[in-house]
């Protein structure tokens, strides 16, 4: 079993993702992450990740691009593109050294910080879902009290 | 643009794809439907007793017709009932287009009378949905429906109309076309055809298996003819009954569970399996590691989702059957093929004779083969068999020789019994000057009996023989042969008088209480210019044998 990413492009019309979810839910394959944006076209594109062997994972393929709103289905290998997830988190109410110092950690990793006025730290993180992982583990459970987390967002390096 | 409610709009986009027959049944939240039709000259409604009924009818009529077959009820209940047979259709691939009335759009969500969220119920068991909230939208919304139900491998489509839409006004015109944003591959590659040739050219014991998609894309000839130049066996799924007339020298019959044993032996030593619309169906395979086990497998199917999904495939041509099949015979011409007569042919040729099963049972109650024997006996070629699910089913798909396709017409994928009493309402409806016969258990009939009200009131004069064995037969069969015989829930103990009920109603009722009685019954039946019903009474203890048990090797069947 791997990660697998699809990239759908699709009409943006509802009852689309009803249509995608169904067909995994019946196969007992869960959904790690979905992501849906407006392309400039007007059509939709959703971004899939899930756990699935090669034969499974072709098939789904197949599945999906059966579905009649579904125009295309692309194979994600996210080493062909960019991967990333956009998370916020909350800190509990800090005060003094203690404040300066989750700053200077989140700042330092990349991270910005989005408000502190109550005296809670609202940060924005970003990179892939590892990085996250890791900025959310090295401020501490302790520390941190509320995550939210994107999907996988993804757009390939190929040009044209 | 002509000023128009969306129910006139629906009838001038059903007449713009020639729709000539509706089944369906009203209810409140499709009456400006109704009303609508009315005032329609060009398209006739049958009114059915079960929506269930209306949607096996519109299957059945797609199936004999090879045309979209259309039903219509309302909301909630009405709707729902479609659901079973809209599922068939869709496991056996029939255009089927459905059509309900829904509440009104602002109303949908709140629990409203008779409110149903068909757009959800429908959603899994379709091709393709969709609701109409604007009127805007309907002319090509319908016109899609259309296209998607018939393009590539065909399926129902259900439309879902709320009461606004039905009743709102716009200026609207019919589209001759609609664009899709999906374009479909009909047309092998020289890749693939070339490949395949390669592969029939060097196969010593080849066998087509040909299916249902045979059928739908009006390739027999071409399936006949292939088979013919490189002198090649066919055997047949369920779906795939009559794509080769079942009397060739070529035709081995139906392959699987309870298939040919000739048909299965066949498949186990091929070493070419030319699989052509079919799906390798759990029930025609069996155990799928000892499938045609020495064989490389061609398989052509328009829907690559099904090539590679149970069985593994040496060489895949995602195609329309007909274009594919027409494409290797033109390859083939330049091959040195043709009249090859091998010791593989003669050998199938003489298995089948010997291990052809038999039917000169005398016995009295009357044994089901015999009965199958003496109903064909009376029938030529353009008989329509429809079948209702089961013993029967399997009995029929035995004995019954059909020569044409869209002659044998049965709920494959989904086993629904009750389809082939108001599947065979349809396929007359759809062909009106070919005899339909409808191969019934007791059990089956009695699912959808009421459709002996439809039959009469609208004079369609399909006739049902039912064997009636006092039994749900297949599932007593199972517990005989895998639960050491403890018969439970399968005895219907005191089945109505067939003949009473058909007279009840209006039609023909008779008795075959022996099997010399069968043929002259079932010509006075014929004759009777009514619907009819014949009541064979059979041998409650026949079991359909050979049987390959579930998930079991092919060539290692149950024999007695």
């Amino acid at each position: 079993m791997k990660n697998r990413i699809f990239s759908i492009l699709c009409q943006n019309i509802p009852g689309v993702m009803m249509r995608i979810t169904r067909d995994f839910t019946r196969r007992q394959i869960n959904l790690d992450s979905i992501t849906v944006g407006v392309e400039p076209s007007g059509l939709a594109r959703i971004i899939l990740m899930f756990r699935a062997d090669d034969h499974m994972a072709e098939f789904m393929q197949k599945v999906l691009t059966r579905l009649e709103p579904i125009i295309k289905v692309d194979v994600i290998d996210p080493e062909e593109g960019v991967v990333r997830v956009v998370a916020l988190i909350k800190t509990k109410k800090l005060a003094g050294d203690e404040h300066w110092k989750v700053v200077e950690k989140i700042e330092r990793a990349g991270g910005k910080i989005v408000d502190s006025s109550g005296g809670a730290i609202l940060a924005e993180l970003s990179g892939d879902n590892e990085e996250v992982e890791n900025i959310i583990n090295a401020l501490g459970r302790e520390i941190v009290t509320e995550v939210a987390r994107s999907g996988r967002v993804y757009i390939s390096k190929k040009i044209g | 643009m002509v000023e128009m409610n969306g129910s006139k709009a629906l009838f001038e986009a059903l007449n713009a794809e020639g729709v000539k027959h509706i089944f369906g049944i009203p209810g409140g939240s499709v009456i400006p439907i109704y009303d609508a039709l009315f005032d329609e000259k060009k398209i006739v409604h049958i009114l059915t007793r079960h929506e269930q009924g209306a949607a096996h009818a519109a299957d059945g009529y797609a199936r004999a017709s090879g045309k979209p077959g259309v039903c219509l009820t309302t909301s909630g209940p009405g709707a729902t009932n479609l659901t079973t047979g809209i599922l068939n259709a869709y496991m056996d691939n029939s255009p089927v287009v459905a059509i309900s009335g829904q509440v009104t759009s602002s109303a949908i969500g709140t629990d409203a009378f008779q409110e149903a969220d068909m757009l959800s119920l429908m959603l899994p068991i379709t091709k393709h949905n969709f609701i109409i909230h604007k009127v805007k939208d309907l002319p090509a919304i319908v016109k899609t429906a259309f296209d998607v139900a018939t393009a590539g491998r065909p399926g129902p489509v259900h439309i879902d109309i709320p009461k606004n839409t039905q009743n709102e006004k716009a200026d609207l015109k019919i589209p001759a076309t609609v664009k899709h944003e999906k374009v479909l591959k009909m047309q092998p590659t020289p890749g693939e055809i070339g490949r395949a040739i390669e592969m029939l050219a060097h196969a010593r014991q080849p066998v087509i298996y040909a299916g249902g998609g045979v059928v739908w894309s009006n390739a027999s000839p071409e399936l006949v003819a292939l088979a013919e130049m490189v002198q090649t066996p066919v055997v047949t799924s369920l779906l795939g009954k009559g794509v080769i007339p079942e009397d060739h020298p070529l035709a081995l019959g139906m392959l699987g569970m309870h298939g040919r044993m000739v048909a299965n032996l066949a498949v186990t030593e091929c070493d070419l399996l030319f699989a052509v619309g079919v799906r390798f169906s759990d029930r025609a395979t069996g155990d799928i590691r000892h499938f045609a086990p020495k064989a490389k497998i061609i398989h052509i199917d328009i829907d690559p989702v099904e090539i590679g999904k149970t069985i593994r495939v040496d060489h895949q041509i995602v195609a329309d059957a007909k274009l594919a099949l027409k494409g290797i015979i033109a390859g083939l011409k330049s091959h040195v093929q043709r009249g090859r007569t091998s010791e593989w042919v003669k050998r199938a040729e003489k298995l089948r004779k010997e291990l052809a099963p038999r039917t000169d049972y005398d016995e009295v109650p009357t044994k089901p083969q015999r009965a199958i024997k003496e109903i064909m006996s009376v029938l030529s070629g353009d008989a329509i068999i429809t079948t209702e699910v089961g013993q029967c089913q399997m009995w029929a798909a035995h004995f019954c020789e059909i020569k044409n396709p869209r002659h044998f017409i049965s709920s494959g994928g989904l086993g629904t019994m009750g389809f082939g009493f108001p599947a065979a309402m349809g396929a007359k409806v759809a062909c009106p000057k070919n005899p339909v016969i409808n191969i019934a258990g007791d059990g089956s009939f009695l699912m959808n009996s009421q459709e002996l009200a439809t039959v009469v009131e609208n004079e369609i004069n399909v006739v049902s023989c039912i064997l009636n064995n006092r039994y749900l037969g297949m599932v007593k069969q199972w517990q005989d042969l895998f639960y050491q015989k403890r018969r439970s829930g399968v005895g219907l103990g005191k089945v109505p008088d067939f003949v009473k009920l058909a007279e009840a109603y209006g039609a023909w009722g008779g008795r075959a209480s022996k099997p010399s009685e069968i043929a002259p019954k079932l010509k006075e039946a014929l004759a009777s210019g009514k619907p009819a019903v014949l009541d064979i009474p059979i041998d409650p203890d026949e079991n359909v044998l050979p049987m390959v048990p579930a998930g079991g090797r092919l060539d290692e069947p149950i024999l007695t």
